[in-house]
């Protein structure tokens, strides 16, 4: 289960540094799949043109978003399914304890969904007295423990054998082993039941077609497709972006997905669902409602500046690259979103200023953009939120940054402007910086008001000559 | 209750209409590299499939998907009637198995096996239009217990992609979609002539077939591709998370 809870960012950032099993986990995590992804990307047929491309299929899809969804709820329909539409979390909570109340459900069973998390589904069932198992052995995992996602697709990657070996026995009473394939089979048994019992079956939506009136849902473990072809009824969960209007983008968009997520060509189980099952069929469930939710996006939408971020599809591939991610891990960004998505997704959904330190976090050093199978320019975005921090934005409701900083902004800036000024200051600073502590070179202390600067890290001690003084010297003496 | 209405009408004011949509959403003729891929596929002959035998094994390996090498219907009954007697089922002892009713499937004739007599051997059968209600759930409650019971499930599929080992199965009548997912071994028989060589292949042809057409991608269309698997316990790749723990797949050899 998820808080959305990005203020403690700072707080959860140091412990995931200072926590060597998360380092090594977060280290093995990246070393394998960001390179495998890249890999992947470099021999498609399609050559380099393939990524461009997806991201301009994405991007028509979000401009004509109100026609996609027009003509995917009208199909879907046809098909013989239900269509709801909910503006806020709660509604889409709401809607989907009102399809369980109705249908007497007992017990659900949940394929792996971000957007689920996101509007809080679990614990509002649970309140109706409604069992609810996530099945996605990394959420049962989380769900025993009590924690939420700390990666898109790994969801419990900051979990060791020993932590999960210990959890099944307490949990679930089996023999204590830590080895991964017989926990895979307690699991695998535990959940077994609870797909032949269950009533509900929920799932997400990795990314609709419009044309053909489809959702669709992709897994390795065949746990997507356990809940929604077992239970009576299925419930799918959809952000209202995550659409493509016919299928040749579909599919060219859901191989780089799988390439993104996990260096895979396409995932192990792909479905196209359309409905419910037809009443000469013998297995599948008998009702299908598609649940199309709000809860922020079209706010993004409206803003030009954003509306890239809508291309997004959650594969996590800007995870496996992210040298921040890598080293503070998925709890701090305190969401579902985590990692450079969810440093940009977060910020946009829950609010910018409780957001603060999430964009202020990342380095802009741009991984991220390069591994996304869409090329989404996730700095560009980053930028623009800090841009807002700093100055404001009533349409965000962002109080600008204390004025004190900006006024110490705008001075630094004015002082760069002038090279005297600059020079002058520049050298002042190089005798002065003799004064304050170091070590092996490095000034290790600033003092009040830059003190903040050298917390964490340490300062160089200024060169005895600037650039271009050296330039200039080099230069004269090459001429004379 | 916010209503389409509504909730297309605020997605539509943030779009800043009345701007017009895009013009090539949906796509109503093929491309010249459409129809090529589709002129390929029409016109191939099997001798041009082999090479695609070939890749199929090959991506089988990492995909921990066993492809047997049998080739004429005979030998992939008795291939299939020794694996239904040497593999163990993994819930209880007894043995069964269910299976599609698909004509390639009947030619089998396992039913007649004497090998397999002490074996139950289910069907799934389509549920008949003129059954009351009432009786359609109690035949669609006879086949969950059945592959509920089973070990084995025996499909076959739409198509099978040689270069991601994928199998495409569309939902019909008497071709149950649990089979491919309940029971712990999930074997596929697929003619030859249902081998394509791409994922590409595939989708161009569900998307501009006449047939595939006509018949649409159905309520619903699986694709899978080898067994079950999962990394979620510090990344140790793991077969049978929640479906089948072994995929065996048959090619039937053109007989034409």
């Amino acid at each position: 289960m998820s808080t959305i809870a990005p203020e403690k960012y700072k707080e959860n950032a140091s412990k995931g540094i200072a926590d060597p099993v998360l380092q090594k986990a977060l280290g093995g995590l990246q070393d394998r799949l960001g390179p495998a992804t890249e890999k992947l990307y470099n021999s498609q047929p399609e050559g380099h043109d393939m990524r461009p491309r997806a991201h301009q299929f994405r991007r028509k899809a979000i401009d004509n978003l109100d026609v996609l969804l027009s003509t995917l709820a009208d199909k879907v329909r046809g098909h013989g399914g239900i269509v709801h539409f909910a503006k806020t979390a709660e509604e889409a909570v709401e809607i989907c304890k009102k399809i369980a109340l109705e249908n007497d459900v007992k017990t659900v069973v949940k394929g792996k969904s971000m957007v689920t998390e996101e509007v809080g589904l679990n614990l509002a069932l649970e309140k109706e007295g409604i069992e609810v198992y996530e099945t996605d052995l990394g959420e049962y995992i989380l769900q025993l423990s009590g924690e939420g996602p700390t990666h898109i697709v790994a969801p419990a990657i900051h979990k060791t054998r020993r932590e999960i070996a210990e959890l099944f026995t307490e949990k679930l009473g089996t023999p204590y082993t830590e080895d991964p394939p017989t926990l895979t089979r307690y699991a695998r048994k535990a959940l077994r039941e609870k797909f032949l019992k269950a009533d509900m079956g929920i799932s997400g939506c990795n990314l609709a077609c419009a044309e053909t009136g489809h959702i669709v849902t992709v897994s390795n473990e065949g746990n997507i497709r356990m809940s929604t072809t077992l239970p009576k009824i299925h419930v799918a969960f959809m952000g209202m972006e995550r659409i493509v209007a016919n299928l040749e983008e579909q599919q060219s968009i859901l191989r780089l997905m799988s390439m993104g997520a996990a260096a895979q060509e396409i995932g192990g189980y792909v479905s196209y669902v359309g409905g419910p099952a037809q009443a000469d069929h013998s297995d599948g469930p008998q009702e299908f409602h598609l649940i199309i939710i709000d809860n922020g996006r079209s706010k993004i939408l409206a803003d030009p500046e954003f509306r890239e971020m809508l291309c997004c599809i959650r594969c996590g591939a800007c995870l496996n690259v992210c040298p921040v991610y890598g080293k503070i891990g998925g709890q701090a960004y305190g969401s579902p979103y985590c990692g450079p998505v969810g440093a940009v997704v977060t910020p946009l959904l829950f609010g910018i200023n409780t957001s603060a330190d999430l964009c202020a976090g990342e380095t802009l050093c741009g991984a991220c953009k390069q591994a996304c199978p869409l090329e989404i320019n996730l700095p560009r975005m980053l930028l623009a939120l800090r841009s807002k921090l700093s100055d404001g934005d009533p349409d965000w409701q962002v109080q600008p940054k204390s004025k004190g900083e900006n006024l110490l902004f705008s001075g630094w800036q004015r002082l760069n402007n002038n090279r005297k000024i600059y020079d002058t200051l520049l050298d002042l600073m190089r005798m002065l910086q003799h004064l304050l502590p170091a070590k092996q070179g490095m000034i290790t202390r600033l003092p009040w008001p830059f003190s903040g600067w050298t917390a964490n890290r340490n300062m160089k001690k200024l060169a005895p000559k600037t650039f271009m003084q050296q330039w200039k010297e080099t230069k004269e003496k090459k001429d004379s | 209750m916010t209503t389409q209405k509504d909730f297309i009408g605020d997605i539509s004011t943030a779009l800043g209409r009345p701007t017009p949509a895009a013009v090539d959403l949906f796509t109503v003729a093929p491309t010249t590299a459409e129809q090529d891929i589709l002129k390929n596929i029409r016109q191939r002959s099997p001798g041009e499939r082999q090479p695609f035998i070939k890749t199929l094994q090959e991506v089988s390996v990492p995909l921990h998907l066993d492809f047997h090498p049998e080739r004429s219907l005979e030998d992939i009954r008795q291939a299939i009637i020794t694996l239904i007697l040497e593999k163990d089922p993994e819930w209880g002892t007894k043995k069964s198995v269910v299976r599609w009713d698909h004509p390639l499937l009947n030619s089998l004739n396992l039913e007649a096996a004497a090998e397999l007599k002490d074996i139950s051997l289910y069907t799934t059968s389509p549920v008949a239009a003129t059954l009351s209600a009432e009786e359609r759930q109690q035949q669609r409650q006879q086949t969950r217990k059945e592959v509920e019971e089973s070990f084995i499930g025996i499909t076959s599929a739409d198509y099978c992609i040689a270069a991601t080992a994928t199998l495409a199965m569309k939902t019909r009548p008497g071709q149950a979609r649990s089979v491919s997912l309940v029971p712990s071994i999930h074997l596929a028989v697929v003619e030859e002539s249902k081998l394509l060589a791409t994922l590409e292949e595939l989708y161009t042809l569900l998307k501009w077939d006449e047939a595939e057409q006509a018949e649409g991608l159905t309520n619903n269309l699986s694709l899978v591709s080898g067994p079950s698997k999962t990394g979620d316990i510090e990344l140790v790749m793991v077969h049978g998370a929640h479906g089948p723990r072994e995929l065996h797949l048959f090619l039937v050899a053109d007989r034409s």
